[in-house]
């Protein structure tokens, strides 16, 4: 048996789910406590489990989000090591910030020195404010660690936490590392309070199981592991739906996935089955990381929604003035005008028909052609922002002449919905988007459902300059010597190898074929009209996906 | 966050798939750490900078300013298709107002393509430039353009395609064509009789660095700018003046190019050359998209810099400041320099091309028609050593009706003279390209 909850903003989801089945849900307003919410749904969940062993607790949490956006977090030290480029300043982060000396090229060569005394006056003055988290990030540090490394040593002393660049995020990009580094440490100390509690309430329950914490791009992580990089846990939300959506109705074909809301709707989509990730990642508290997340784009369209006749004409949202009539509202919204035409009979119609009569009214209409306008216009937005949605998507920049003369383009097949209003607007969308529509079962707790049965996301970047036998890979702190002789098929079966063991460690169970390559490039450095040797990069990942799919 | 004063859209297009041949200058890697600069910089995270794919140039794009001989597609492979449509991109984007400025950072490079093309000549099949600037024309109709090239190569090319051309402005500055490929683009080399003074050569000597090259372009290069008021102003930025390009003897910094951007303020950049991949591309390339965008690039500075070794001497500069007090001439006085021969109502030229890469020789007899209304059409008859002698017909986009018509007819008649193995007709004021055989 499994448990999945779901941390939101406004509720809380949980499922047990066995063998493919949801043998039950729970729901609870999110408020007060984060850790009473989270014992309350575990309580109803695990007495449903009738004795039955819990083989795992996934969890989706705000938890580090809400610490960041809402400024609970600790002080942190950061300390930059940016070499030439771009000023540091401009990554200005934390409290203090520290720019220190050294420079290391692209090719992870060290192309200017960091030394002892540049890094010590800084110690003292961190110590003498009794700081204890920091954050250290070179430029190229992935290419190259050795000037974070030399920097931790001498903050180790002092430090409770230090992240380090390399450590938290593998991919290029300086100024992302430097936040995404610093928000690790500042989540940190508040992440650990809470697995710590968190821990003890399952052993109250009796609970001994595994315990994953939901990524924003759709994966897991053990919770030994969040506690290193509580950073990846933030916004997890928007992909726990997505990840659900896939357990109840799997898809091998490119798809749009809906998730319609109050007063929102989230778009995601889906390249051959699999949610389409960010590029680099996501904003945070106006920083931009290097937090993997699937790509949504959220509109400003819901079933609470508003509607207005302005200038003759309607205006769908963007805001809510509270529900819509039918449940009580003071004004007509979205859902009152899918009322009126049939699709829902959600709560009072009556309600809803009289709030669209009076708009009706005042634009000089029936109440019907008035409602099928209002219905228009939100799938007019809904359609636009799809379209547009999918045009960025199909931009994206590529680097060789056979991507581009090979162009594959996303074209969906198929709409996913899933929300309070998609059961109503299914049809409407489908009309509006010319696809089939399809309301996945259990669409109500998706989030939970996704929680409960997404499985690990990890990946390996490594790099080989054999020029120099020197091979690289970060995120595992693997940095040694190959031989000159050493080739792009032997670092692919490496970066396999590595991820494979790094799963076992982490107690992940998964296949060889579930591990993709996503790049494996290998470029001939020349000096002097000589090939002096070949510059390798291979990423491999285990790819977003769910444990098992749910019975039909 | 940083915020870009102009807004920048970047063609970043590196071919990774695409060599002249493994160990060619113009291979893969040539622009691998550009690109990881750009990342770990986080270029496109600056508000206002974007990054777009090129599109591919149509064989049409290509036709409206080449002579291929044969053919487009025996002279061009997908690459070249790619990096001029990149160049196209770049153009759109500011054409319609997407973005103020672009930087298309895609190679094979360009400049060196002639109006006739029988190969590949420095690396440079088909003219990206030029293909732009037609590209640009055929929307916008004739706009006034100026193409300054800093490629420390003479851009000999592009003053070829643009040397009858009075509303182009061509200004090359470039390392001494005593002492470098192709051996040309000289002051006296200014413009055809009809477009005296839209030439400009600035040869510079060896080893000028920052100081030099900035005093040319701030003496030359500026007042040239400011008297002709181009709608479009475009860099052929190529990159190889710097001081650790291996096939140059430039000294020439990352800070210079960035500054240079800065005084230059093109809409449109386009790489050129630049070979020097691991050491200068990264902060050249970083430096002058930042000066594009107006961002602060006072901290981009190669990690072996020594600006004491690199200055130039005095005499470098002494000789820079004559240039900048006589050059100007060129364009504010122009007087024919070269002698002209005449055939009638025909201005000739006779030349012989070498296309090193392809190691090909083309011989070729230009005719322009000495019109009082307009530049006059072009008709050039080339032969190489893979081509026999075939026959090229241009109409200039300012071409009266007489010129059209005489063109006209020249390409019918042409058509039936089985002395010329390929007969193509470039007709911009009617917007018509014709090949026979
Ligand atoms: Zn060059
Ligand atoms: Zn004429």
């Amino acid at each position: 048996m499994h448990i999945g909850i779901d941390v939101g903003g406004t509720h809380t989801d949980g499922v047990l789910i066995k063998e493919g089945r949801v043998m039950a849900a729970a729901k609870e307003p999110t408020d007060g406590d984060l850790l009473t919410t989270i014992t309350s749904v575990l309580r109803k969940l695990t007495a449903e489990a009738q004795g039955h062993a819990i083989s795992s607790v996934n969890l989706s949490t705000t938890l580090s989000t809400n610490a960041i956006v809402t400024g609970t977090t600790e002080p942190v030290a950061v300390f930059a090591i940016p070499g030439p480029g771009i000023r540091a300043e401009n990554y200005r982060i934390g409290d203090p910030f520290i720019v220190l000396p050294g420079a290391i090229d692209h090719r992870g060569t060290v192309t200017g020195r960091l030394r002892e005394r540049d890094v010590a006056p800084h110690l003292a003055a961190c110590k003498a404010a009794n700081i204890t988290a920091y954050a250290v990030v070179g430029k190229f540090s992935t290419r190259n660690p050795e000037h974070e490394l030399f920097v931790a040593d001498l903050l180790r002393p002092q430090a409770q936490v230090i992240s380090l660049g390399h450590r938290v995020a593998e991919q290029l990009n300086f100024g992302r590392r430097v936040a995404t580094a610093y928000f690790n440490s500042a989540a940190w100390r508040a992440f650990h309070r809470f697995a710590h509690a968190l821990e003890g309430a399952l052993a109250e329950l009796g609970v001994q199981t595994e315990v994953n914490i939901v990524k924003a791009d759709g994966g897991t992580m053990p919770l030994a592991l969040a506690r290193e990089i509580p950073v990846q846990s933030i916004f997890s939300g928007p992909a726990a739906s997505v990840m659900g959506i896939l357990a109840a109705a799997p898809q091998s074909e490119d798809a749009i996935v809906l998730d319609i809301g109050g007063t929102t709707t989230d778009i995601a989509l889906l390249l051959d089955g699999t949610p389409l990730l960010e590029r680099d990642g996501i904003t945070l508290a106006g920083h931009p990381t290097l937090v993997r997340a699937l790509q949504v784009t959220s509109i400003a369209l819901g079933g609470d929604s508003v509607v207005r006749f302005e200038g003759g004409a309607f205006r769908v949202g963007p805001d809510r003035l509270g529900p819509c009539m039918a449940a009580g509202g003071p004004a007509p919204a979205l859902m009152d005008a899918v009322n009126v035409l049939g699709y829902a009979h959600y709560a009072d119609t009556e309600r809803s028909m009289a709030g669209i009569r009076e708009l009706a009214m005042r634009q000089g209409s029936s109440v019907r052609e008035c409602a099928r306008q209002i219905v228009d216009t939100a799938m007019g937005i809904l359609s636009r922002a799809v379209g547009e949605f999918l045009a960025l998507v199909n931009s994206r920049p590529v680097y060789t002449i056979q991507e581009i003369l090979q162009e594959r383009r996303l074209t969906p097949k198929q709409v996913l919905l899933i929300g309070g209003p998609a059961k109503a607007l299914a049809p409407l969308v489908e009309t509006a988007l010319e696809l089939p529509a399809l309301v996945p079962p259990h669409s109500p707790v998706a989030n939970a459902i996704g929680a409960c049965l997404t499985r690990p996301t990890q990946g390996v970047v490594l790099t080989v300059d054999t020029a120099r036998g020197r091979f690289t890979a970060p995120g595992l702190g693997i940095m040694k010597t190959v031989p000159r002789t050493y080739t792009l098929e032997q670092a692919v079966a490496e970066a396999r190898a590595l991820l494979s063991a790094e799963l076992t460690r982490q107690g992940i169970r998964a296949h060889a074929d579930d591990i993709h390559v996503l790049q494996a490039e290998s470029f001939n450095m020349v000096e002097n009209n000589v090939t002096i040797g070949r510059n390798i990069r291979v990423r491999c990942q285990l790819r977003p996906g769910v444990l098992t799919t749910l019975a039909a | 966050m940083l915020r870009a004063s102009h807004s920048l859209g970047v063609i970043f297009f590196p071919a990774y798939d695409w060599s002249i041949s493994p160990t060619h200058p113009e291979r893969e890697e040539r622009l691998l750490y550009t690109q990881d600069q750009f990342r770990e910089e986080g270029v496109f995270d600056i508000e206002g900078i974007g990054e777009y794919r090129p599109l591919v140039a149509s064989p049409e794009d290509i036709a409206r300013v080449h002579f291929c001989f044969p053919s487009v597609e025996a002279v061009t492979t997908h690459s070249h298709h790619i990096s001029a449509g990149g160049a196209i991109r770049a153009a759109g984007l500011v054409l319609d107002k997407e973005r103020e400025r672009a930087f298309a950072i895609v190679r094979p490079p360009g400049h060196h393509a002639m109006r006739c093309v029988h190969g590949s000549r420095g690396f440079c099949n088909i003219n990206i430039e030029a293909i732009m600037v037609e590209w640009i024309r055929e929307r916008m109709g004739n706009v006034r353009v100026a193409i300054v090239d800093t490629d420390c190569h003479h851009g000999d090319g592009t003053q070829d395609i643009y040397w009858h051309d009075p509303d182009t402005l061509f200004i090359s500055l470039h390392q001494d064509g005593r002492t470098l490929y192709p051996g040309t683009g000289f002051p006296a080399e200014c413009g055809g009789p009809k477009a005296l003074g839209r030439t400009i050569n600035i040869p510079l000597p060896p080893r000028t660095s920052d100081a030099g090259y900035l005093m040319a372009v701030e003496g030359i290069v500026k007042p040239i700018l400011d008297h002709f008021k181009p709608d479009i102003i475009i860099n052929s930025a190529g990159q190889d003046n710097h001081y650790s390009d291996p096939i140059t003897n430039m000294n020439f910094t990352a800070q210079g190019y960035a500054r240079l951007t800065e005084l230059l303020g093109p809409h449109i950049a386009v790489l050129e050359g630049g070979y020097a991949i691991k050491g200068a591309l990264p902060y050249v390339n970083l430096g002058i998209a930042l000066a594009l965008a107006g961002v602060d690039y006072s901290a981009v500075r190669e990690p072996d810099l020594d600006p004491e070794r690199i200055r130039e001497h005095q005499s470098t500069l002494d000789y820079i400041k004559a240039l900048c007090d006589h050059l100007p001439q060129v364009y504010f006085e122009p007087t024919q320099r070269e002698e002209v021969e005449r055939e009638g109502r025909f201005f000739v030229r006779r030349r012989s091309i070498f296309y090193d890469t392809d190691g090909i020789t083309e011989n070729q007899i230009e005719r322009l028609r000495d019109c009082p209304y307009c530049p006059g059409w072009l008709h050039v008859e080339s032969a190489s050593d893979r081509v026999p002698k075939s026959l090229g017909i241009h109409v200039p986009i300012q071409g009266c009706d007489n010129c059209v018509d005489e063109a006209d007819a020249l390409f019918r008649k042409a058509q039936a003279d089985s002395s010329f193995a390929h007969v193509q007709l470039i007709d911009r004021v009617r917007k018509r390209i014709r090949h026979a055989r």
